[in-house]
């Protein structure tokens, strides 16, 4: 088993050399995401990554085009980033409102080498099992890419709940048994119909990027502990979790320790941070 | 009269941290051309803080332990909650590090030391630090130098 520890799920919005380069990321940040934390160099996401334990993360884009009239990072912004640091996984993006976007999904990984794709339905305002978004999910099992789904509440700017719960993932994961799903933020408030599917559906991952009040340890206690009893996460969904962070909204530290608290034996915190999302990425990270 | 205002990045690097700055802060003395009268220090941010002590590092330690427990991140379980607990729609995220500010009060957001011949005058014992009570993150200090 790698014994690599991976954030499956951060955002790369505050990160100064590529707001210098791209000053367009910063109305990202501020508008869209509404994050108001000072931008940073690429040293404290590292420092950050440090302070939580971890090796690497994922950064992901996400392409609203159809929906926002933008993109809060593009994949060649994503890959510019990845070329600055080895300790970060680029995830791409495509619009599926757009024709194009499996051709556009082939390109990111075979030429940007980008490691997965990142849709965010709640922000790009379509619903997961829209045949529109069919050909982005095949051509994702061809490429053996996994799918990190945002999934459950969103704070972002024109994001709507409804895309977001769980039970609109499963045709997705019915008509592609072979595309590794990841379902973002334990899909809170739908926790438990989230575990469900990952329950009755292999392919359904969930990450555990979830904070929607009161502190990481004690939001996930809730979450993890009292909404659904620890047991199942433990025995029964053992290789489906994997540990996410969702920074900048939360810092990686905080999320890290919070997981980390739940209880969960010394090897299935293994397989949380690090083996699951190895074996998600093809077993390199 | 001098009166010069410099900003200053430092870059903690862990979660809690003192990073001792006088020597940045005698540099700018230095460089401000002032012979007599003050500086001051200040952190910009509400989760940091300036203060002076010995500068060894179990007192350091002393002094990080002895804030947190004061002052928890996370408060004793099932004892008080922070009302800052929620989510802050002007920061895009939840402010569940109200600890960490009850720290920076605690602790104080600024330190000043006079100047007398170009030199800061300050007990032979004592060190500014800059103090992360949230990090790691690059965070401002602006120094300011007032004078003749």
């Amino acid at each position: 088993m790698s014994n690599l520890a991976i954030d499956f799920h951060t955002h790369p919005l505050l990160v100064r050399e590529m707001i210098a380069r791209h000053p367009e990321l910063a109305d990202a940040a501020r508008k869209t995401f509404y994050i108001g934390n000072n931008f940073q160099p690429l040293e404290t996401f590292h420092l950050e990554l440090d302070a939580a334990g971890l090796d690497k993360a994922v950064v992901v884009a996400v392409d609203a085009t159809t929906a926002l009239g933008k993109s809060v990072y593009t994949n060649d912004q994503i890959a510019e980033l990845c070329a600055m640091s080895d300790r970060l996984i680029g995830f791409a993006s495509v619009d599926p409102h757009q024709p194009d976007a499996a051709s556009k999904l082939d390109v990111a990984i075979k030429q940007l080498k980008l490691r997965g794709l990142k849709l965010d339905p709640a922000m790009q305002q379509f619903r997961p099992a829209d045949r529109a978004a069919y050909p982005v999910y095949e051509k994702a099992q061809e490429l053996g890419i996994p799918v990190l789904f945002h999934a459950g509440m969103s704070w972002a700017a024109g994001s709507r709940l409804e895309y977001g719960q769980p039970l609109l993932f499963e045709p997705v994961a019915v008509d592609f048994p072979k595309l590794n799903i990841v379902l973002a933020h334990l899909a809170w408030p739908w926790v438990t119909e989230a575990v469900a599917l990952a329950l009755k559906y292999p392919n359904v991952h969930l990450d555990t990027s979830a904070l929607y009040f009161d502190n990481p340890r004690d939001f996930l206690r809730y979450a993890m502990t009292h909404v659904v009893p620890l047991s199942v996460f433990e025995c029964s969904l053992r290789r489906q979790i994997l540990f996410g962070s969702n920074y900048p909204r939360v810092e990686i530290k905080n999320m890290a320790n919070a997981v980390r608290a739940l209880g969960f034996s010394a090897d299935f915190l293994k397989l949380i941070f690090g083996g699951n999302a190895v074996r998600l990425l093809g077993g390199v990270a | 009269m001098i009166v010069k205002l410099q900003k200053i990045e430092v870059q903690s690097r862990k979660d809690m941290e003192m990073i001792d700055i006088t020597d940045q802060i005698e540099r700018v003395v230095a460089e401000s051309g002032l012979k007599n009268g003050v500086v001051l220090v200040m952190t910009t941010h509400t989760s940091s803080g300036l203060l002076v002590t010995e500068g060894i590092e179990c007192l350091e330690r002393d002094v990080l332990a002895h804030l947190e427990r004061l002052a928890p991140k996370d408060p004793p379980e099932g004892t008080y909650h922070y009302w800052h607990n929620r989510y802050l729609d002007y920061d895009g995220r939840l402010g569940f590090n109200a600890g960490d500010h009850l720290k920076s009060i605690l602790g104080g957001v600024n330190c000043f030391f006079p100047v007398e011949n170009g030199t800061l005058v300050r007990g032979s014992r004592q060190r500014a630090y800059f103090v992360e009570y949230d990090g790691p993150l690059a965070r401002t200090v602006f120094i300011q130098v007032l004078g003749e």
